[in-house]
């Protein structure tokens, strides 16, 4: 018989999995110490089914041509001076919460996926976690470039290291990451790889991507792209970590039941900055959080759990909540960050007559009964001088640090308050999800650096605002105002040649800072 | 116009119009290839153009790199044939598969018996030999309607000019009204196949456990012959679904096998026998008969399902309740146009289930 070409199954096979051996002269477990403590029992590593057939070397040899690709674009907008080319420059504030926010998250994943690849004795799932690891390095990296762009034109994106550790909304998406990574391996990537990137991912990527696609934005399109290419990758892996922990054993059900239960309601919490950003920040609009929440959640969703149903997996606790959610969380948010712009590294503003329009229609059953009113009052403020700030230090939600403004679901009118008690301290909570996760594990949360509570234990540089936005190294009265008064808007005016008043300026002059 | 495009490793050959995607094209002729975002962005569905020209259609070119492009790669979910094809898929090549090309047979209707007042068997004699493996089915053609309709071979591979049909009527459908009602025996009909890939995986180290509702006994029939005349000393277990005594066919060759056979188990259920008092057998649907026979524990089984689309999924429940998951779980569909047209939205979580 002739030598059979080997399928492509075969030579992934040969590359990956054949090179794995079994330790002689340690035990297993003291070299996967993780493996058990999650209570997860795994008889079979056999069955790991590799989610995609990739062998190193081919994965470096299709980095390297993304990369390629993906830097010559971003140099060209840099030269042709893209940035001008966006809807107009309050776009760049969903930028900044994005790459604050975000990009740090992805340096976050690279250590994580990286850790969590060293505890997993499946060299299936080990050569998943490194590829998935080293994605997140580049994906950091790429962001890292565009920041570096938009820096020289813009305020708030100078110090995106030193904000994402300390600045207080910023601590929500810090901390989302900080919880998953200081779990076991499997919560990790059930928190990570499903939860968040396949359940959620729709909510977080669609808008960001389609949103600078629609606003002009062709460096963030382009890095859109070249991500999506691995998230298909990594979505996949999420799929067949969950798959094989139900498999493998059925007590395995109610602990990956709690988990997603968790990570399903962090991850909607964390999308409450998504939503504002969908609905007030993009000068042109996608889609409403409200349409995205339904589409991708409460359809692809639904199709997904019908299918787990039969390991035995419901809808993620609370998900009703989300559900009567819609028609207030984007609103209550932006609310929360225009009244207190005074401490956030990013610009708000208060919606023109059309997006007011736009979001009455989008959102009958509330815009025009609960929030319209307050805009306007907001704007007639504006227009006498006298914007409107909340001066006062919030209370934050001791699991998703969010401060405590959310409304009841049934009651948009009252706010949602839960209270547990720990070792004689009461902690608060800002909902049921936050409460239940808070209870299951207390120990742990009691931990949480709270920045409030920071700024009250002396920890954050003096006790007057203006000694605690020093610290978190805010340029005062440039970064912290309202769009209108602000620096990025007067020279973008002059950029555009919108201003009657000056020059259009030949070349784009940078700013100051930075 | 319209171009043949052939899968490796399968060896499966489909057509595929012009202006139609690979991807499209396989999964509408019920060959599963890796896919996710379906439009040129995820890669997932990335095969190897083995010979033949195509056009890459609206590939990204993250996804597709000019070095893939250069080597003869295309995304199946894009990419249109300019030419007949062989693409190389990254699909498991299934070492218990026969491959049997599919050809066309003319032949002549033999005998027509009732086997219950709702289904008929269909014996057609053939031109010549038609080879295939046991669990895979032809396409029926009737001249005299000009319709083509899906059909499993119910007897032994090793008969191979006398085929066996087994017909459900299925109330207002043309096909199987007119077999019903007009065909008869000397009637000319054509076949074409066989067709598909269910089929019992041999080389696995399991017991088979089948599960059957009315006509979707035809398939495992054959596949049981086939098993017991090889002499396979596996242990087989076939739980046999109708409605009542008088819906149940094919019982008396089932019981004659499990008493020749020590490793065949036959088990009868009735779902509704409505007080029949000759009944002494299982009542219930056969998968929660299983169930309860088994203990709720199907490890160590490879499962084989036969019959409507809505018996198939609650017995894929039924199965992953009791420990059995997607790689161990084998079935045909006996869909009709009506279960077509409302098949649901679904998530990417299963491959084939
Ligand atoms: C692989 C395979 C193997 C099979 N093996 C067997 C077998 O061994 N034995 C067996 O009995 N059957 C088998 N079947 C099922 C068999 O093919 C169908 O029952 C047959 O095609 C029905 O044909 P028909 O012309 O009688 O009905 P059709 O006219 O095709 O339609 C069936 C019913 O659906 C209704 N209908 C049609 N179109 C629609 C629509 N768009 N929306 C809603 N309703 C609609 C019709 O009014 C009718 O009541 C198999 C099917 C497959 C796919
Ligand atoms: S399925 Fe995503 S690229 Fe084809
Ligand atoms: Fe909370």
């Amino acid at each position: 018989m002739s030598a059979k070409k080997l399928g492509l199954r075969e030579k992934y096979s040969k590359m990956t999995r054949d090179l794995s051996w079994e330790p002689s002269y340690q035990p297993m477990e003291k070299i996967y110490p993780q493996t058990e403590m999650e209570g997860l029992k795994i008889e079979d590593w056999d069955k790991w089914e590799d989610p995609f057939r990739l062998t190193m070397d081919a994965y470096w040899k299709y980095q390297a041509e993304k990369e390629r690709k993906l830097y010559a674009i971003i140099e060209a907008f840099a030269q042709n001076n893209g940035q001008l080319n966006v809807t107009d420059a309050r776009y760049i504030n969903a930028l900044k919460l994005f790459l604050n926010g975000v990009s740090p998250l992805e340096y976050a994943a690279h250590r994580g996926f990286a850790m969590a690849g060293r505890q997993l004795p499946g060299v299936g799932a080990q050569v998943a976690c490194q590829m998935q690891s080293v994605d997140e390095l580049r994906h950091v990296q790429t962001q890292v470039h565009t920041i570096s762009h938009y820096n020289k034109y813009f305020n708030g994106l100078d110090d995106f290291r030193h904000k994402h550790d300390n600045v207080w909304y910023l601590s929500v998406p810090k901390s989302f990451f900080d919880d998953a990574m200081t779990a076991g391996p499997f919560e990790f990537i059930t928190a990570i790889s499903f939860s968040f990137e396949y359940v959620l991912t729709n909510l977080l990527f669609m808008p960001f991507m389609s949103g600078a696609a629609y606003n002009g934005d062709m460096a963030t399109v382009t890095f859109g792209f070249s991500a999506q290419s691995d998230e298909a990758r990594h979505m996949t892996l999420g799929l067949e970590v969950i798959k094989f922990m139900l498999e493998q054993h059925p007590d395995n059900v109610p602990i990956v039941q709690r988990w997603i239960d968790k990570w399903f309601w962090r991850g909607y919490r964390l999308l409450s900055l998504v939503s504002m950003m969908m609905d007030y920040m993009l000068p042109k609009k996608v889609m409403s959080w409200k349409e995205a929440w339904e589409m991708y959640f409460v359809q692809n969703g639904g199709a997904l759990f019908e299918d787990l149903a039969r390991y035995g997996i419901r809808m993620p606790k609370y998900w009703e909540q989300t559900v009567a959610g819609m028609d207030h969380l984007s609103h209550q948010t932006w609310n929360t960050f225009y009244t207190h712009n005074h401490a956030a590294a990013f610009h708000t503003w208060m919606p023109e007559e059309d997006e007011m329009q736009w979001l009455a229609s989008k959102y009958p059953e509330s815009f025009d009964k609960y929030y319209r009113p307050r805009w306007e009052h907001y704007k007639k403020l504006e227009e006498e001088g006298k914007d409107f700030s909340n001066p006062s230090l919030p209370m934050l939600c001791q699991t998703c640090q969010i401060p405590m403004f959310y409304t009841e679901a049934d009651d948009p009118t009252t706010i949602s308050y839960r209270v547990s008690e720990y070792k004689g301290d009461k902690y608060h909570t800002c909902s049921d999800g936050c409460k239940d996760i808070f209870d299951h594990e207390p120990e742990k949360y009691i931990q949480a650096w709270l920045p409030v509570h920071q700024i009250f234990q002396g920890n954050c540089g003096g006790g007057s605002l203006e000694e605690v936005l020093d610290w978190y190294r805010l340029n005062q009265g440039v970064e912290n105002v309202k769009y209108h008064l602000s620096e990025d808007f007067s020279n973008w005016k002059k950029w555009k040649g919108l201003d009657p008043e000056t020059e259009s300026d030949d070349e784009p002059r940078q700013v100051s800072n930075g | 116009m319209s171009y043949e495009v052939t899968i490796e490793p399968l060896g499966e050959t489909i057509e595929v119009e012009d202006d139609q995607t690979i991807l499209d094209a396989a999964l509408r002729a019920g060959i599963w290839l890796p896919h996710a975002c379906c439009h040129g962005l995820c890669a997932t569905c990335k095969v190897d153009v083995v010979d033949g020209e195509v056009e890459q259609g609206d590939a990204s070119p993250f996804a597709l790199m000019d070095f893939e492009r250069d080597e003869g790669k295309c995304l199946a979910c894009c990419a249109t044939p300019t030419s007949d094809l062989v693409i190389e898929a990254d699909i498991e090549e299934d070492a218990d598969a026969e491959v049997h090309p599919v050809e066309d047979y003319a032949g002549v209707v033999v005998a027509i018996e009732a086997l219950t007042p709702t289904a008929k068997s269909v014996i057609v004699e053939l031109d010549r030999e038609l080879k295939f493996q046991a669990g895979q089915y032809v396409n029926l053609h009737l001249p005299e309607i000009g319709q083509t309709r899906a059909f499993s071979l119910a007897n032994s591979p090793s008969e191979k000019r006398r085929v066996e049909l087994q017909i459900r009527h299925i109330p207002g459908g043309e096909a199987t009204s007119f077999v019903h009602q007009q065909l008869k025996v000397g009637d000319k009909v054509d076949i074409t196949g066989p067709y598909g890939r269910f089929f019992v995986r041999r080389s696995a180290d399991a017991d088979a456990l089948f599960l059957a509702c009315g006509t979707g006994i035809s398939s495992p029939k054959s596949m049981i012959l086939d098993l017991l005349e090889q002499g396979d000393d596996r242990n087989i277990k076939l739980f046999h679904g109708a409605r009542n005594q008088t819906e149940l066919y094919d019982r008396d060759l089932f019981e004659q096998l499990a008493a020749d056979f020590k490793n065949f188990r036959y088990t009868p259920v009735l779902s509704q026998p409505n007080g029949d008092q000759t009944w002494e057998g299982a009542v219930g649907y056969v998968q929660d008969v299983a169930q309860s026979h088994l203990e709720n524990d199907f490890r160590g089984h490879q499962a084989y399902l036969c019959g409507s689309p809505n018996m198939i999924d609650s017995a894929i429940t039924v199965l992953m309740q009791g420990r059995l998951f997607e790689r161990d779980i084998y079935f045909e569909k006996f869909i009709s146009a009506a279960d077509a047209a409302q098949q649901s939205q679904r998530s990417p979580l299963f491959k084939s289930i």
